[in-house]
């Protein structure tokens, strides 16, 4: 059946909606020649009826039909596939910050790096513009509560300065109670927990 | 507070230096949650408050730099802080559900603009806003055309897919005067209501989507 | 994130793209030649006109419109007057995924090919019926996974966005505040990492 390996894109998707596999690069060359062929088949068959439109003998157009509705079906899919990737991806621009671990940016294609830095560019060109001084937007997610936070740490991190010139040493299980606008970054990024007594 | 145009022709004054008026902090955050709730409720983009936001913002900045000669200790500056960070939550994620729905409906969005420059009527998107939706198109599209390159024969329906915002959606409402008449989508033979001040509802967005932007209706 | 709109199919919609795979039996009403691979039980070049098949509705849908229609296509038995009186009848008590996983969308996209019939008002009568059940099940403190499994996908993204709306008004409730928490993707990436350094 036309159009099987174009859906395994898409369901290879649907299989992780809050992660991004790999660059499935041969399932999409893959799709890529069955359009090929289709188009080229229809190609060939447009103008042999065109040649034979006098002759009595079967219409290749439900044919040509056939086909072309199986192009369109392939397009679909992978234009699909691409743009959920990329929904994705700038989703993880948001949680990640400005640099991705280097394991996940191994499952981008070369496209997808050139259209995540252009993203990330043109968001902190859009954030430079707000106020007189910029606004970060990857900040201040919830609606505040406290100006002092409790939190754990998650991981041996190291060093981390405040504001005001303190230098605290964030180490694993370590406990602190810290100003909530500067570790807000630092729980979304997994390196500390906020505890809700 | 009469209602937002009476704001936005003190606003228009404020530049003009022979008479400059200051609004409110009390109106401006009044306007600014107003304008947050609509935003989070309504499901297309609605028409900039950018305004405000920078008014806003100018205050929380002067508010931050006075409360700095304040003593740590002093428990008016912790509320006055706590109160400086609600707002720039606020703000934030004012701008934030913008960007959003401007990444997820911009061709849908930018038509809707350049149809609003043909009419001479005011965008909705503020400039930043404007060049952020172009640069975002421009880079979807830039990524397809890429990936289309090895078929340089086949149709280009595919450039027209516009994903559009279910403006049919339900959604909770309060009215802020009496509305004479809210005419109901969809339903039968144009059936109009009368709406009291104060009155809550639930309706098809579509229905009340022109008060919204008037700020005869306000969504919660 | 924040933005979650109301759900309505568009072109890279994940959804309708998996429903619109679905199968649909049909008739050919013409010769197709060379693609008699289409009808994996035959080893003929060409689709003869009179051939019934099952084809993904995408393809039908283009081929049942226009001018010279190439084939007629069928509601799919689980849209057919039978089973629209189980629905009638008790829709709550009916496991619609086996029916079909997406059987709220693809039925109002096949009700088209049987125009006489009255799939459109069984689709409302059953999704408002099971709606009550729905919001039951959203706000039971048990967890029953066949609850679930007996649901639609449209039920499904409803029972999910419902669930997690209620845990945080929970949170809320109980703690006044809800934690900072560690975004859902690094979480994610946390988790299978720690799954393959061991």
């Amino acid at each position: 059946m036309f159009g099987e390996k174009a859906v395994e894109l898409i369901k290879e998707l649907d299989r992780c909606p809050t992660s991004l596999p790999p660059y499935n690069t041969d399932l999409v060359s893959e799709v890529n020649n069955e359009m090929r062929h289709l188009i080229e088949s229809n190609q060939d068959d447009a103008r042999s009826e065109e040649e034979n439109r006098s002759l009595s003998g079967e219409s290749l157009l439900p044919t040509i039909k056939c086909r072309h509705s199986a192009v369109i079906r392939n397009i679909r899919c992978l234009l699909a596939y691409h743009y959920n990737r990329l929904r994705v991806l700038r989703t993880m621009r948001w949680q990640f910050g400005g640099v991705l671990p280097s394991d996940i940016k191994q499952n981008l294609s070369h496209l997808e790096v050139e259209w995540l830095t252009k993203y990330s560019n043109s968001l902190a060109q859009y954030m430079r513009s707000v106020g007189e001084e910029g606004i970060n937007l990857a900040t201040n997610l919830k609606p505040p509560k406290s100006l002092y936070i409790e939190v754990r740490c998650l991981v041996n991190y190291g060093k981390f300065e405040l504001n005001n010139g303190i230098v605290l040493l964030l180490k694993k299980n370590s406990r602190h109670f810290l100003p909530r606008s500067e570790c807000e970054e630092l729980i979304r990024q997994g390196v500390l927990e906020h505890l809700v007594s | 507070m009469e209602d937002d145009e009476n704001l936005h022709a003190l606003l228009d004054t404020q530049d003009d230096e022979e008479n400059e008026i200051e609004l409110s902090p009390a109106v401006l955050i009044e306007v600014m949650e107003e304008a947050w709730l609509n935003e989070k409720f309504s499901p297309e983009i609605l028409p900039n408050k950018i305004d405000f936001v920078e008014l806003l913002l100018g205050q929380l900045s002067a508010m931050e730099e006075n409360l700095e000669n304040v003593g740590d200790r002093d428990i008016k500056k912790t509320l006055h802080l706590l109160e400086v960070d609600r707002l720039r939550f606020l703000v934030g994620s004012y701008l934030r559900m913008r960007l959003e729905k401007i990444e997820f409906y911009v061709d849908h969005i930018l038509k809707q603009e350049n149809s609003r420059l043909e009419n001479r009527e005011d965008l909705y998107l503020t400039e930043a806003e404007l060049t952020f939706a172009r640069n975002f198109k421009e880079g979807i599209d830039n990524h397809f055309e890429h990936l289309m390159r090895v078929h340089p024969t086949i149709p280009v329906d595919w450039k027209n897919q516009v994903i559009q915002p279910n403006i049919h959606s339900f959604v909770f409402s309060r009215s802020k005067t009496n509305i004479e008449s809210i005419i109901i989508d969809e339903g039968n033979d144009d059936e109009t209501v009368y709406v009291n001040k104060d009155s809550q509802m639930i309706i098809s967005y579509n229905s009340v989507s022109n008060l919204v932007k008037k700020g005869d209706v306000q969504l919660v | 994130m924040s933005l979650q709109p109301s759900y309505l199919p568009n072109y890279f919609s994940i959804d309708d793209i998996l429903a619109s795979q679905e199968r649909i039996p049909c008739t050919f009403s013409v010769n197709v030649q060379k693609l008699g691979n289409l009808n994996p039980s035959s080893e003929e070049t060409d689709l003869k006109a009179g051939t019934a098949l099952e084809l993904p509705l995408w393809l039908v849908q283009d081929l049942s419109t226009g001018r010279q229609p190439v084939v007629i296509p069928e509601l799919p038995k689980v849209y057919k007057e039978g089973y629209r009186e189980i629905l009638k009848a008790d829709a709550s008590a009916v496991d619609l995924h086996k029916f079909n996983l997406y059987y709220f969308e693809l039925g109002s996209y096949v009700r088209v090919f049987d125009r006489k019939s009255d799939v459109a008002d069984t689709l409302i009568h059953a999704f408002t019926n099971r709606f009550r059940q729905l919001m039951d099940v959203i706000d039971s403190t048990e967890h029953n996974p066949t609850d679930f499994q007996r649901m639609d996908s449209l039920e499904r993204r409803l029972f999910k966005e419902s669930k997690e709306s209620r845990m945080k008004l929970h949170t809320w409730l109980e703690h006044s505040t809800t934690p900072i928490e560690t975004a859902a993707m690094v979480l994610n990436h946390k988790k299978r990492k720690r799954g393959t350094d061991l």
